[in-house]
């Protein structure tokens, strides 16, 4: 049945009985990405179901086993900010706190976020370096599946209709560094390029790449060589590695050999930057 | 320029504007800038990218800066919205407009509301901003005239001004 209106779930239950009612109907959360759509006449949806009284997406919490779960209604400043977000967790509250500009992270959350799927987006290279999982919620009950497979294309998540983003959870964070280094043409823009980078105590190194593709450029083979070596030699060919699987578009923000150029000096930055905040935490 | 659309549903609203209850009718898609300007006649908040960009609509909501453009009029019930209009009362506000005059931080004056909404919720955490502090604070507020030196100058002058006895 088609649904009209502002609709104010209390509960994800209810949120996921709503969209499976209407698909048509669309969670809104922070609004800075719906709402600058809808603006734009690209989506003119009858039907909000607004997740803004559901109190289980709000704010970060540690799991039982270590792990920290993001209420994918959080706003990106309180994700910039959290204490918890340490060692290998911090690239996220890295990510967050350089998406966009404060007015905005005082409105946009990591469920929006990551369901955007822009590839010019911050966190989408941040979770998967930080080997997160994404929740999911619908009607059918709760899945969750890892950051690298949510993100499948061009704007496009695994998500199917009657399905929202309920969290987005970290592994227990190891202690070590990470860094969230992006290229942008100016403060706020959505990234040319980005390197996200998690470096444990003990040498395992993920590396995630933004912009430079459908989804975050990740590699295994990449992160198996930096976990080993990390001298200068050993980034050049992990960042040879990562250009060559690269697939950046031609656009406003840079030409696709521009963005292949910026893959190595943003990876080498990112790699030292992760390592020196590594240092400092051992200090 | 209007930017109502009316083939979403239609609802009636009470909004809190500036500490007042009001009732408006918004469609779905109505924006909380559109019901400002168009409905309740407050026009400090401007229109300009309609797309959360440039600052131009930043109002207050539950005392944190935001977009007007990207908040829905039928989202907004229940919290407080207060527009430049209803800053007034604020000696933060008011030594911030002596100072963006008085440094001449303006020239055509359509990004000022924006400007003094987000400087205004800076002071209010941060009584002695570093130039630093202040661009980072006002870096969702573009202006096309300045070059944005002298409203750094007069957001750290009016911080200067308030901790002067008065």
């Amino acid at each position: 049945m088609a649904l009209s209106g502002m609709l104010w779930p209390r509960t994800v239950d209810e949120a996921t009985a709503l969209l499976a009612e209407d698909p048509d109907a669309r969670p809104l959360a922070g609004g800075a990405t719906l709402v600058a759509m809808m603006n734009a006449r690209v989506l003119e949806p009858h039907a909000l179901v607004n997740l803004g009284r559901i109190d289980e997406l709000r704010g970060i919490v540690r799991e039982p086993d270590g792990g920290l779960r993001i209420g994918a209604y959080t706003r990106h400043r309180e994700t910039a900010a959290s204490a918890l977000l340490t060692g290998t967790g911090a690239v996220v509250r890295h990510a967050a706190g350089q998406i966009a500009n404060a007015t905005v992270r005082n409105m946009g959350t990591i469920g929006g976020s990551i369901s955007f799927a822009d590839p010019g987006l911050d966190y989408p290279p941040a979770i998967v370096a930080a080997d997160a999982e994404v929740e999911i919620a619908s009607v059918a009950g709760r899945r969750r599946i890892p950051a690298r497979e949510f993100f499948v294309d061009w704007y496009t998540t695994a998500l199917v209709p009657g399905e929202l983003v309920t969290a987005v959870v970290l592994p227990r964070p190891e202690s070590g560094g990470a860094a969230y280094v992006k290229h942008a043409r100016v403060s706020g823009d959505y990234a040319t390029a980005s390197a996200a980078v998690c470096v444990a105590a003990g040498g395992a190194l993920r590396a995630a790449i933004g912009a430079c593709g459908p989804t975050p450029l990740a590699d295994a083979e990449v992160d198996a060589l930096l976990s080993r070596d990390r001298s200068d030699a050993a980034v050049t060919n992990a960042a040879a590695r990562l250009v060559a699987l690269a697939d950046p578009l031609d656009d406003v923000r840079g030409s696709s050999e521009y963005r292949r150029l910026l893959i190595p000096r943003l990876l080498l930055r990112a790699v030292r930057r992760a390592e020196a905040t590594t240092a400092e935490a051992h200090a | 320029m209007s930017a109502a659309v009316t083939e979403t549903p239609i609802a009636t609203l009470t909004l809190d504007v500036n500490g007042e209850p009001v009732s408006v009718r918004a469609a779905l898609s109505t924006t909380l800038l559109t019901t400002l300007r168009d409905e309740l006649h407050l026009t400090a908040a401007k229109r300009g990218c309609n797309q959360g960009v440039c600052g131009a609509c930043t109002v207050s909501i539950d005392g944190e800066p935001m977009r007007a453009c990207l908040s829905l009029a039928q989202g907004c019930e229940g919290r407080e919205v207060r527009t430049l209009e209803g800053l007034g009362d604020d000696p933060r506000l008011v030594a911030l407009q002596r100072a963006f005059a008085a440094h001449a931080a303006f020239q055509c004056g359509f990004c000022t509301p924006g400007m003094l909404v987000a400087a205004r919720a800076l002071l209010e955490r941060d009584a002695d901003p570093d130039d630093a502090a202040v661009r980072a604070a006002l870096s969702g507020n573009l202006c096309r005239c300045t070059g944005y030196a002298r409203i750094v100058t007069a957001v750290r002058a009016a911080a200067r001004a308030l901790k002067e006895p008065a």
